[in-house]
């Protein structure tokens, strides 16, 4: 599981929850804190994707669903029926792993990776139209506001607010979800769990015929990357405020998500987080190309497909071996 | 009705026209090693698939230990006694040699702590302690046929279905493992089946033999009977269209 973790993956997340800690002290300009707050919804979006993409081997391509899913149920919820925030990101995540099991069944039925793909891509499809055509309820591309932020939280004397405006406070939700999130995964993902979904992505038939229950391991997968995506568009939606279909679970999403994990590395724990740094910052730095930006996505896919199909992530352990055969023929020699 | 450790009752696969097998029936006795022979696209494959639960058959029966597992999955016939390895070695390739053997362990409930101390007596028992933190791309056709049979003998079975265990394995290396093959049964009583084009192999490892051609079970018997059978040697001789 080297490959997968590196070797000390709790330091590596340690020393980024050291680095998240102190920015919202450090009153840099809202602008910045909103770009890193993106960022680290993302990553969660990423990383609970690459769960199934990368670590399972499932080549689906249907997650911005659950994103949307996630994003839509917490704001509908808190804003039909008056629940606080705090408690509907958790139902959504529920609710995106149910949808998850849904999609995960039939998909358990077929053998073919490129038929997976389009299949979850036209599950995706079918979400957004669904959230499309609910105008009653999601007032379609018109947009469904009136989102309530997360409730404020007081601490002594400070009063600490949530939402667009309140770029401090949303960026500590952001990162807490962050280091949450990742922290429970490397947790379950460094003991059977992990073990199991990475011998069924190397060899499926070989790992069934060493007792693992393809269908029970595949269907808990599926939920718990559903769940952790929809979480992550839950914290999405109480922080825009807005939410279309289109915006959630249309294209620009598909190829952005897919692009951070294939760029960060896919398969490799931590890199959709590099991917979601490098395209949510590269992406704000080219925000005046307008659509232009997506012809970068594709070309960046492009060129880390063929030449780093390891992604950013597999650089460093690349070098390492290099040089560890090197040695090795230096020392033989 | 009494039935023998395996047997496999008219068992017959097809896939979509071609009959791979047809009314295959065979029984294989506890504690020997059984081989099974034949030219290629003789359907030795098809019917280890068959008992190790990989393909279903169209029709007919498989039974181990006297129940019917026909429609049995893979996982529920290894947690049965049945353990395999493949034709082309399928190794975890992102998993070290001793997460790979980890695996079947896990599946069976074991801790992931004891799971890494019971792998290493599987690793040493086919010789790959040396390797064991290693990836398991790295490691050489021979090593990987080991590290099959290690990962296939974690799951304490009582059956073993080897197929073809010295294909792309260099020659040099053939007698190690072969011996590895022999302690199988010797110290661990593990009653074996296996597929093998190598005659040569085969008279030194297996005690009765069973020789398919064309998806059917042509010669039965001990394995030197088989090996000089008549019809045997004419179809390896390539001249198959004779009647036997």
């Amino acid at each position: 599981m080297l490959e997968v973790f590196g070797r000390r993956p709790y330091l590596v997340l340690l020393v980024m929850a050291l680095l998240l800690a102190p920015v919202p002290l450090l009153q840099l300009n809202d602008y910045i804190l909103h770009v890193l707050t993106l960022f680290l919804i993302f990553a969660v979006f990423a990383t609970g994707w690459n769960l199934t993409l990368g670590i399972l081997g499932l080549k689906t391509l249907g997650h911005h669903a659950f994103f949307a899913v996630g994003a839509y149920a917490s704001a509908m919820v808190s804003h039909y029926f008056g629940v606080s925030p705090w408690i509907t990101i958790w139902l959504a995540a529920l609710i995106a792993a149910l949808t998850g099991l849904l999609i995960g069944f039939p998909i358990l039925r077929i053998r073919s990776m490129p038929h997976v793909a389009i299949v979850t891509l036209a599950f995706a499809e079918i979400v957004r139209l669904v959230f499309a055509n609910l105008k009653e309820i999601t007032r379609g591309e018109l947009g469904f506001w009136g989102i309530p932020p997360f409730d404020p939280i007081q601490i002594g004397e400070t009063t600490i607010r949530f939402g667009l405006g309140n770029a401090a406070g949303s960026f500590a939700v952001a990162a807490i979800m962050f280091v949450g999130v990742h922290l429970a995964l490397l947790l379950l993902l460094r003991g059977r769990c992990g073990l199991t979904f990475l011998a069924i992505r190397d060899a499926e038939a070989a790992a069934e015929s060493l007792g693992v229950r393809l269908a029970a391991w595949k269907l808990f997968a599926f939920a718990i990357s559903a769940a952790v995506v929809g979480l992550s568009g839950a914290v999405y939606a109480h922080y825009v405020l807005i939410l279309t279909p289109t915006s959630v679970a249309g294209p620009e999403m598909l190829i952005s998500l897919l692009a951070m994990i294939i760029v960060g590395g896919v398969g490799r724990f931590f890199g959709p987080i590099y991917g979601a740094l490098l395209l949510t910052v590269t992406s704000e730095l080219l925000r005046d190309f307008g659509d232009f930006r997506m012809l970068l996505y594709g070309a960046l896919i492009i060129v880390f497909v063929f030449a780093a199909p390891a992604g950013i992530a597999g650089l460093k352990p690349r070098f390492s071996r290099k040089e560890t055969e090197t040695r090795k023929t230096v020392e033989a020699v | 009705m009494q039935r023998n450790f395996l047997e496999t009752d008219r068992v017959t696969v097809a896939f979509g026209g071609i009959v791979a097998l047809k009314d295959v029936s065979l029984s294989v006795v506890q504690g020997k090693t059984t081989a099974i022979l034949g030219p290629n696209g003789a359907g030795k494959t098809t019917l280890f698939n068959a008992v190790a639960g990989a393909v279903r058959p169209t029709s007919g029966k498989v039974y181990f230990q006297g129940a019917d597992i026909t429609n049995a999955s893979p996982s529920r016939r290894c947690h049965a006694g049945i353990a395999r390895t493949f034709q082309i070695t399928q190794p975890f390739g992102g998993l070290s040699v001793r997460e790979n053997v980890m695996v079947a362990l896990a599946a069976r409930g074991v801790t992931m702590k004891e799971a890494r101390a019971e792998a290493s007596t599987y690793i040493d028992f086919v010789g790959l302690n040396a390797k064991a933190e290693d990836p398991a791309r790295i490691l050489s056709t021979g090593q990987r046929k080991r590290l099959e049979l290690a990962r296939a003998l974690s799951t304490h079975p009582k059956l073993l279905l080897l197929d073809e265990v010295t294909g792309g394995v260099d020659r040099p290396s053939i007698p190690e493992l072969l011996d590895v093959i022999r302690r199988l049964r010797e110290e661990r009583g593990i009653t074996i089946v296996v597929v093998e084009h190598n005659m040569e192999v085969l008279l030194g490892l297996a005690d009765n033999a069973f020789f398919l051609n064309r998806g059917e079970v042509v010669v039965t018997g001990s394995v030197e009977e088989v090996a000089d059978h008549e019809a045997v040697r004419r179809i390896y001789l390539g001249d198959a269209d004779v009647a036997a």
